[in-house]
């Protein structure tokens, strides 16, 4: 960012890094990875409600509430790798099809991936949840490790979209520049440009931002297809079958009532503490999820500034 | 500014520049020569007070740079000089006319730019400035060319309306790399109004280049001006960089000492046709610049292929390296015929570094700046494992042997523009093609280096390798290519033809 | 411009017909699954005339077939049988219960449906609007600030605590007040990060949280939307601050000040009109460049707002909107109305895609020089 000129310019800038100086070298480095700072807050963040709850949680609440959290988190990592390698593959086919002129494949793959980009993500994971109701009806899908991997599949077919196009984009960018076509000129093979030099050296950190967002993503929309399905449909697609998520335990009647009761502090502040205590399972849930979403957000973000990544 | 500076430009992790002397004289034109990316452009904008202190950290005569920033002779100087910057694609603003862009800030209190732009476009018999003036600058309109002289005209504006006003103190009028994307005669254009204005009253300007070529037109055509002008080269030494004085003769001596080798030309290995259709133009190649001829490289010939900027010259390199898909094209390569219907995986699975190779002319580009040298190399059909001690030995033809260890492992984006352009050409040379096609080999090379370069690619000539080249800088490649191996290259639209573009929608 | 609407024509139809092609299969299984699989009992239940319910008529259509088919009382008895085997099964089933009776595609239903898409769009269209200004002006604002180097209010209060040349009280008093201040930006944060139903249960007991306009201040607050928007335009805005351009901006002696006290800095009122503008100032080209970058960005823009809205009416099941209307029909496994409404849905995106690469082509006609 240019700075410079003007008096009051000047002045900015002085203020600004007198602060800097100020604030001491400690600081000051941990302003500079401030994504790393996100990251210990969000771990220690939970680490502390963990521990809140472990004093002040009923037992099977807190099992429910741990149990929930897990499911989520393996869901979430789930989905980062399955959307990776399906963004990866859909992407390198799609690339081989465009140049290796076959139009056919191309346009039929094409026309496949607008058609799930078609489908709002919500719709189509609360449609996928109809098939995942319908294996473990039939019984195909009898374990919980078996169960989280379909979810995780589901979500990985309205999610891989994103990777696929920034796949597609990084390929764009340096077939644009010489880079790619100087490679070419000295024999090095297509799949080692792409896989090695370009994805590999020059866009680790943009996949890794990616399956930041992703992971972010897929706890939000997770909960919400967990939630609108615990409210919304009581028969034959229920979650009382499917594994426990943050999503399904909030939209319980007990935590439901837990965050009605943080409108009543507007009205009664003396009321704050019986959150902590009274209210502690959907407070501590709907906190996990929200808190996740936040701490997500600005360790993406601050990866972004930091790696210049824009 | 003028004056002798202590500048350090560092990263979080890195020393960028650090110069004790750097020392520019006032009411002097400096022009500052060493090979790109040393270091010349970031000590310049360090000084003009362009850089961001919550980037990097600079320290200007021991002074912090928010310091230096804040003093009012920084402040007077930045109200009263102007900075032409290098790349004028980038440089200007694409969601505003010419027109708007020549007419605000400082710029604006005056609109008499008529004749600043008639003289910059006076060598153009295609258009002229007034009609550019309502035009958004685009990629492709208007070209490199001419967006570098619109930058030119808003830099003599500036001085026209600084020294014409007669209440300045310290202007500074730097321009770096004007001559980038300038013909020879808009470069020459250039440096008559700019000295011009410098005969009359003398002021400070920093001319930044590695165009060495300068140097011989200003002592052919501006002689006069030469008492004014300080020669210097910016060159990186163990305690960091240097500012030394740089004595013309010195360039002008070593040139004229250029000769072509003693090879012997072989049979034919490359034959283009004489007419090639791509991107809408139809490329013809000549010898004498009339008569339609097909250039023929043979074995162990050094071919040269001349053209002004934008004629197309790469673009037929690559249309002949399978990289551009032309309308029109044959060409035989040691018997194999390549055709615009020639499917692509033929020259994916026969030339492409096995039978011809082309060396780019950006190594910036050309490079993946985030692999380390030794990387470079891995992944060649010719260089088996880029081991150490292989790559080791291809870095000798063009580095200093005590640097290699050091270099293998360093990453591409830390070395010097120079640096990088010799391990691109390092890499293409050590290929085992027939043919090698050379785009612009000298670019960003001081000109020890690029003497470096032009004995190893005459040993490579003379063991029989084929080399094409593409340049616009005549005043070193006359003298290498003897006048039958000279082709040039002209162009005109086509007019029953559709574009790349248009073919790849 | 023609080509591409072309295009989206094109992928219209072909998904269109995707669509059609899986609701007509579809609405032949359900018909089949529903129905009942003997013809000769669903020819009877198919008589209108007749009601099985009334021993009259049932004792009335045994007669008749002993009379018109005799030596075949057994299996009149059996098929009697079936009938009402087939009626009961009909009765009991659940996907026959309430709101649910009618079976498949309907024009009662398809205008229920209409009715609701039209109220979709009007405040998807709202939010829309009002999520893009604020996107561009909380944006701009946020870059305005981190160019006057405000600092975070803890990082003050890290600089306040060690600031010796405060004494001790006063020191500890602001402390505390940018620790409140840091809170309540925290909690300001959080709210703008909370799916939808988290806000609207902790309000439930204050507001009326079915309402339209609780709905729209629910799809421009919540599900992270406000927060994302407004960090791409501001990363827009610092990665545009970077280019050339701003360089020779600035060495034409351009404002530049940040300051919105400063005359030759950022007026206040600028940031928040609709159409803003910077005269005379550097930031004047980092905002055209950054808003029209923007322009393409809309596209998943509205596909996030959709999803939003689709949350919200589903999750806080908001009786009579379009996507709780899809909710019971997943509920009563009436496929073939959820892949309408899903239809209508896309088609909305579709329109809003068509919107944008007009007014893309349109802005690139003018700056390439085409118009």
């Amino acid at each position: 960012m240019l700075s410079w000129n003007g008096r009051r310019g000047g002045l900015r800038i002085e203020r600004k890094h007198m602060h800097r100086e100020r604030a001491g070298g400690g600081l000051q480095s941990l302003l500079q990875y401030k994504d790393a700072l996100w990251l210990a807050i969000w771990l220690a963040g939970l680490a502390a409600l963990g521990v809140w709850d472990v004093l002040f949680l009923n037992r099977p609440a807190l099992t429910r509430l741990a149990a929930a959290s897990v499911n989520t988190a393996l869901v979430a990592s789930g989905v980062v790798v399955c959307s990776s390698l399906m963004g990866w593959v859909s992407a390198l086919a799609l690339h081989f099809f465009d140049h290796g002129r076959h139009r056919w494949a191309y346009l039929l793959t094409t026309f496949l991936l607008s058609l799930i980009r078609s489908v709002p993500q919500i719709v189509g994971i609360l449609l996928g949840y109809v098939v995942l109701t319908l294996l473990i009806r039939g019984e195909v899908l009898r374990q919980q490790a078996s169960q989280l991997v379909v979810m995780s599949l589901i979500i990985s077919v309205f999610v891989f979209l994103e990777v696929t196009d920034l796949i597609r984009e990084r390929i764009r960018h340096y077939r644009k520049l010489d880079f790619f076509d100087a490679m070419l000129c000295s024999g090095v093979r297509e799949g080692r440009i792409i896989n090695l030099e370009i994805l590999w050296k020059n866009s680790r950190a943009h996949l890794l931002h990616k399956a930041i967002h992703i992971f972010g993503a897929t706890v939000f929309l997770l909960c919400s297809v967990d939630f609108i399905i615990s409210v919304g449909l009581s028969t034959d697609v229920s979650l009382s079958n499917f594994p426990p998520t943050l999503g399904g335990l909030l939209a319980t009647m007990d935590s439901k009532q837990d965050i009605l009761a943080i409108s009543t502090v507007s009205t009664d502040p003396l009321a704050l503490p019986d959150l902590f205590f009274e209210h502690l399972q959907g407070i501590s849930t709907a906190f996990t999820i929200v808190f996740t979403l936040l701490c997500m957000y600005r360790i993406s973000s601050h990866f972004v500034a930091r790696r210049r990544l824009e | 500014m003028s004056g002798t500076h202590s500048i350090r430009i560092a990263t979080a992790d890195r020393t960028l520049v650090a110069v004790d002397d750097f020392d520019i004289a006032p009411n002097t034109i400096t022009i500052l020569l060493g090979e790109s990316g040393i270091g010349k452009t970031l000590i310049a904008k360090a000084l003009y007070g362009l850089l961001d202190p919550d980037d990097l950290t600079v320290m200007i005569d021991g002074m912090p740079y928010v310091h230096y920033l804040q003093r009012p002779e920084t402040q007077a100087l930045q109200a009263e000089s102007f900075f032409v910057f290098q790349e004028p694609s980038t440089h200007l603003n694409p969601m505003m006319t010419l027109q708007e862009q020549l007419n605000e800030g400082s710029l604006a209190s005056t609109e008499q730019h008529e004749e600043i732009l008639r003289r910059l476009w006076s060598a153009s018999v295609e258009r002229d400035a007034s009609s550019l003036l309502p035009v958004y600058p685009k990629p492709h309109r208007p070209s490199g060319g001419e967006k570098q002289r619109m930058l030119l005209a808003m830099a003599f504006k500036k001085m026209d309306l600084v020294l014409t006003g007669k209440r300045f103190t310290h202007p500074l009028f730097v321009f770096d790399e004007p001559s980038g994307s300038l013909d020879n005669r808009y470069r020459d254009i250039f440096l008559e109004m700019l000295f011009e204005r410098f005969r009359k009253l003398p002021f400070t300007v920093l001319l930044i280049t590695h165009d060495y070529s300068m140097i011989g037109t200003i002592h052919e055509r501006f002689p006069d001006v030469l008492p004014g002008i300080a020669f210097k080269e910016l060159a990186s030494s163990r305690d960091g960089l240097r500012l030394r004085d740089f004595e013309p003769k010195e360039y002008l001596h070593w040139l004229s000492g250029l000769r072509p080798a003693a090879a012997a030309v072989g049979e034919p290995v490359l034959t283009v046709e004489s007419e090639s259709d791509v991107h809408r133009r139809t490329l013809t190649i000549t010898r004498d610049q009339k008569t339609p001829c097909p250039l023929t490289l043979g074995r162990g010939a050094l071919v040269y292929l001349k053209a002004p900027s934008g004629v197309g010259k790469t673009t037929l390199v690559k249309a002949v390296m399978g990289l551009v898909r032309a309308q029109r094209l044959r060409c035989s390569l040691n018997g194999l015929v390549l055709t615009e219907r020639t499917p692509l995986r033929v020259w994916r699975r026969h030339i492409w570094g096995k039978k011809m190779t082309l060396v780019f002319q950006h190594a910036d580009e050309a490079l993946n700046l985030e692999s380390n040298v030794r990387s470079v190399f891995a992944g060649l059909p010719s260089v088996e494992g880029a081991s150490p001690a292989a790559v080791g030995d291809i870095l000798r033809g063009l580095f200093d042997a005590e640097d290699i260890s050091a270099l293998l492992t360093k990453k591409v984006k830390h070395l010097s523009g120079g640096q990088k352009q010799r391990l691109n050409l390092l890499r293409g040379l050590s290929l085992n093609t027939d043919v090698l096609i050379l785009d612009e080999p000298l670019n960003g090379l001081d000109f020890e280096s690029a003497g470096r370069v032009i004995a190893k690619l005459q040993q490579q000539q003379q063991a029989g390798k084929a080399i094409l080249l593409v340049s616009h800088n005549e005043e070193i490649f006359d003298r290498l290519v003897p006048t039958e191996q000279v082709y040039y290259l002209h162009a005109r639209e086509s007019a029953n033809l559709s574009s790349q573009k248009d073919l790849e929608d | 411009m023609k080509r591409k609407l072309l295009e989206h024509l094109f992928s219209v139809v072909v998904v269109g017909a995707v669509f059609g092609f899986v609701i007509v299969g579809v609405h032949q299984q359900q018909a089949e699954e529903a129905g009942v699989h003997d013809p000769a009992v669903a020819e009877a239940l198919g008589l209108r005339f007749l009601d099985f319910g009334d021993p009259l008529d049932r004792a009335l259509y045994k007669e008749s077939l002993d009379a018109f088919i005799p030596q075949q009382r057994e299996r009149h008895e059996a098929l009697l049988e079936a009938i009402l085997d087939a009626r009961r099964q009909q009765f009991t089933d659940e996907l026959y219960k309430t709101g649910a009776e009618q079976r498949g595609i309907t024009g009662e239903k398809l205008q229920r449906v209409l009715g609701m898409y039209v109220q979709f769009i009007l405040v998807y269209v709202v939010v829309m609007a009002i999520s893009v200004y604020a996107a561009e002006t909380f944006g701009t604002l946020r870059f305005v600030r981190s160019k006057q180097g405000t600092s975070s209010s803890l990082a003050q209060m890290m600089i306040v605590l060690t600031n010796d040349t405060i004494p001790a009280p006063q020191r500890y008093l602001r402390a505390l007040g940018l620790l409140i201040a840091a809170c309540a930006k925290g909690a300001g944060l959080m709210i703008l990060f909370s799916p939808a139903y988290v806000i609207a249960y902790s309000f439930k007991t204050r507001f009326d949280t079915d309402s339209v306009v609780f709905m729209i201040v629910l799809g421009i607050v919540s599900n992270g939307v406000l927060v994302h928007y407004v960090n791409k335009f501001y990363t827009f805005l610092v990665a545009e601050s970077r280019k050339g351009y701003v360089e020779t901006a600035l060495v034409k002696n351009l404002n530049h000040s940040y300051s919105t006290r400063d005359p030759d800095g950022i007026y206040r009122g600028d940031i928040f009109r609709i159409r803003k503008r910077f005269p005379k100032h550097v930031f004047q080209h980092i905002y055209l460049n950054a808003h029209h970058q923007y322009l393409p960005a809309l596209k998943e823009h509205a596909a996030f707002v959709v999803s939003g809205l689709v949350i919200i009416e589903m999750a806080l099941n908001i009786q009579g909107h379009l996507n709780y209307e899809m909710l019971k029909y997943i509920l009563y496994k009436q496929y073939d109305m959820v892949l309408v409404i899903v239809f209508a849905i896309y088609l909305l995106v579709k329109g809003t895609e068509v919107f944008v690469d007009v007014i893309v082509e349109r802005e690139a006609r003018r700056l390439e020089n085409r118009a």
